[in-house]
């Protein structure tokens, strides 16, 4: 008896099981067919750091107080700092973020005072080798290029104002990455692979980005500028009379520190290959 | 009967062959894990066999070892929140709150009601996210392959409004001390709402799938047998205590947060065994979208963050804090010498005493049910290890 009984419930519970598979069946997929389609991060993802810039003038908003690298739980970030002897303030010299011992845990952000650096959706940054997951100042920048957001602290811009008036000068994005694509080396693959980009879809960028930085800068920072431009102007078509302000005040400094930069950063290149 | 056949056999056997009769028979060891993915995690169990048969169980443990205690008291307050994620990651919203409480009672720190509900509306389902890996995995390490997929795919659901709040699916860094990092988003309580009623007709759909399933039962019922007193021996705590026949949750027994003011009942076990355990967790999901469902009808106004400063020095003290987490009693014990950083940490893990009784309750066993039995205890390595 005990036996019969045992094939009718196996039976029933068969049938019972079968019946909650095809009722899950009829669903439709939760997953993604990865590659071709993304998950659209929410706006709170804490992905991979960068430094972000002026929104206007394309300028680096961090000021090396060095409170996240203070703030850090696990020593990632490491800068060091310099006095502009023109503005008399400090300026991050080196900047590196180790991505390998980075945790994700969103402290910088929340220490810093001046909206320049920021953890965001990215999430593709594998590579081949470790080495280039320890991110230097160029790189963390030229990730922050197409990070949208919402400048949150105002006194800190006005007091720049106030300290410094020099004349405007114009043109400072473009010469950066004339500058950039000139002076990097082993730039022939990068270039071919660059011409064939319009062609190719979103899909491969991101294998490309791992391969290749330097080809990408001087096709695709115009595009993301042009579609931040006009939310900032909403956004800061309040505070309007600040926008002069800055311009005035931010744009001067720039060649000059970012040829210190530029060299600095290659000199290292240099040496450490 | 059939023993007393078999034996029979056996004489029968043994005089018609000498050599079966003369053969020398000796127990030998076998290694199971560290890489082993039934162990889940790095556990390495040496088992002495006498042939199918378990004679001892010795669990090797210290894979996972980090040092996250010394780690962390070398971390000002603030950055140690961080590391309490990895200390239990399955379950890691829980491991915040544990050290996050021991902070406030040390420092006598106030919190919002906002941010006293919104810990027990993202504990509660940290608990479900965790029962969920449970029920799949240990559906999965009994051969049934269901359950992973879809308690995995309930478990998404959870890690989305994880993720839209905090940013985080694993590793959330959400509540802190004082409060909690963010406020929710405005759609935030509806989804949770819908979460729970869709939780509840799927709960059913589990129930259907394992409880009566006759390959399930065999492998569970009357299998890893640990009466309430070998339980209350071994320090075992959680589901698997309750479903030994002790009623006892801190969080009806030592009312933490805001669970006093919510009701809700907890499982007690009658045959002690392996489906027990199980079936305590899934009476525990139920439970979990009850108390869901009150917090959120009550969720008050107001700021629910605090934002610690870098400076933030603890008043000379210590406390022992603990909070009922996924796998049982999780505590967190603090000294402070009225420094940024504190003088002592110990952490408690539940998973450590759950290993600890598996060895004894296994021993005459084979492998196979040793599989279930580590399963249905729900061990995660990194709590055990630290």
């Amino acid at each position: 008896m005990g036996f019969i009984k045992q094939v009718f419930s196996g039976i029933y519970n068969l049938v019972a099981g079968l019946f909650v598979t095809g009722k899950h069946l009829g669903r439709h997929a939760i997953t993604l067919q990865y590659p071709k389609e993304r998950w659209e991060m929410p706006e709170r993802s804490r992905g991979v750091v960068v430094l972000l810039s002026n929104l206007e003038t394309g300028k680096l908003n961090c000021t090396a107080c060095l409170l996240c690298m203070k703030a850090c739980p696990t020593g990632a970030i490491i800068i060091d700092r310099e006095k502009n002897p023109d503005t008399k303030r400090w300026e991050p010299t080196k900047f590196v973020i180790d991505n390998t011992i980075c945790a994700f845990c969103g402290l910088c952000e929340e220490s810093c005072n001046f909206d320049a650096i920021k953890l965001t959706g990215k999430y593709e940054f594998s590579v081949f080798d470790q080495a280039e997951l320890i991110y230097d100042l160029d790189r963390l920048a030229e990730l922050g290029r197409d990070v949208k957001y919402t400048p949150r602290k105002k006194p800190a811009a006005k007091k720049k104002a106030a300290q410094q008036k020099p004349p405007a000068s114009a043109k400072k994005p473009d010469e950066k990455k004339a500058e950039k694509a000139e002076d990097k080396p082993g730039e022939e693959k990068p270039e071919a692979r660059a011409a064939e980009k319009p062609a190719n879809k979103p899909e491969n960028k991101a294998e490309e980005k791992a391969e290749s930085k330097p080809d990408e800068k001087p096709e695709e920072k115009p595009a993301p500028k042009q579609a931040e431009k006009p939310v900032e102007n909403k956004e800061k078509a309040e505070a309007a009379d600040n926008k002069p302000e800055e311009k005035k005040s931010e744009k001067p400094d720039e060649p000059k520190q970012e040829n210190l930069d530029l060299d600095k950063e290659k000199d290292k290149k240099d040496s450490g290959n | 009967m059939d023993e007393k056949e078999l034996n029979i056999e056996d004489q029968e056997r043994d005089e018609q062959n000498p050599v079966a009769r003369d053969l020398h028979t000796e127990e030998f060891l076998v290694n199971m894990g560290p890489q082993h993915p039934s162990t889940h995690g790095v556990c390495r169990l040496l088992l002495t066999m006498d042939g199918e048969v378990i004679v001892k169980v010795e669990p090797y443990i210290g894979y996972l070892h980090r040092a996250l205690e010394k780690i962390c008291e070398n971390r000002i307050y603030k950055q140690i929140t961080p590391f309490m994620d990895r200390f239990e990651y399955v379950s890691s919203m829980l491991a915040d709150w544990v050290y996050a409480l021991c902070v406030e009672r040390i420092g006598e720190i106030e919190i919002s009601p906002r941010a006293e509900h919104l810990r027990v509306i993202f504990g509660e389902l940290q608990r479900i996210a965790s029962h969920l890996i449970y029920w799949g995995v240990l559906g999965m390490d009994l051969g049934a392959f269901t359950p992973f997929l879809y308690g995995l795919r309930e478990r998404e659901m959870i890690m989305d409004l994880f993720e839209e709040t905090c940013g985080q699916r694993l590793t959330y860094n959400y509540i802190r001390v004082g409060g909690v990092s963010h406020d929710i988003k405005p759609g935030f309580e509806q989804k949770c709402k819908k979460f729970t009623k869709y939780m509840r007709e799927v709960l059913e759909d589990y129930e259907t799938l394992l409880n009566e399933n006759p390959i399930f039962l065999s492998r569970t019922k009357d299998i890893g047998i640990a009466p309430p007193h070998l339980s209350i021996a071994y320090g075992v705590s959680g589901p698997s205590l309750r479903a030994s026949g002790v009623k006892y949750d801190v969080r009806k027994d030592d009312p933490y947060g805001y669970y006093d003011k919510f009701e809700f009942d907890i499982p007690c076990g009658e045959n002690y065994d392996t489906w027990d355990r199980y079936y305590a967790r899934v009476f525990e999901m139920w439970e979990s979208t009850k108390i869901i469902d009150q917090a959120l009808e009550g969720l008050p106004e107001g700021d629910p963050t605090f934002k610690m400063k870098p400076s933030f020095k603890l008043p000379e003290g210590e406390a022992y804090v603990r909070i009922e987490s996924a796998r049982g009693e999780m505590g967190c014990y603090i000294v402070s010498k009225g420094e940024k950083k504190p003088y002592r940490l110990k952490l408690r893990g539940s998973s450590f005493n759950n290993l600890m009784i598996i060895p004894e309750i296994s021993t005459g066993l084979k492998i196979a049910d040793l599989v279930a039995i580590f399963a249905s205890y729900d061990i995660i390595m990194p709590e055990v290890d630290r």
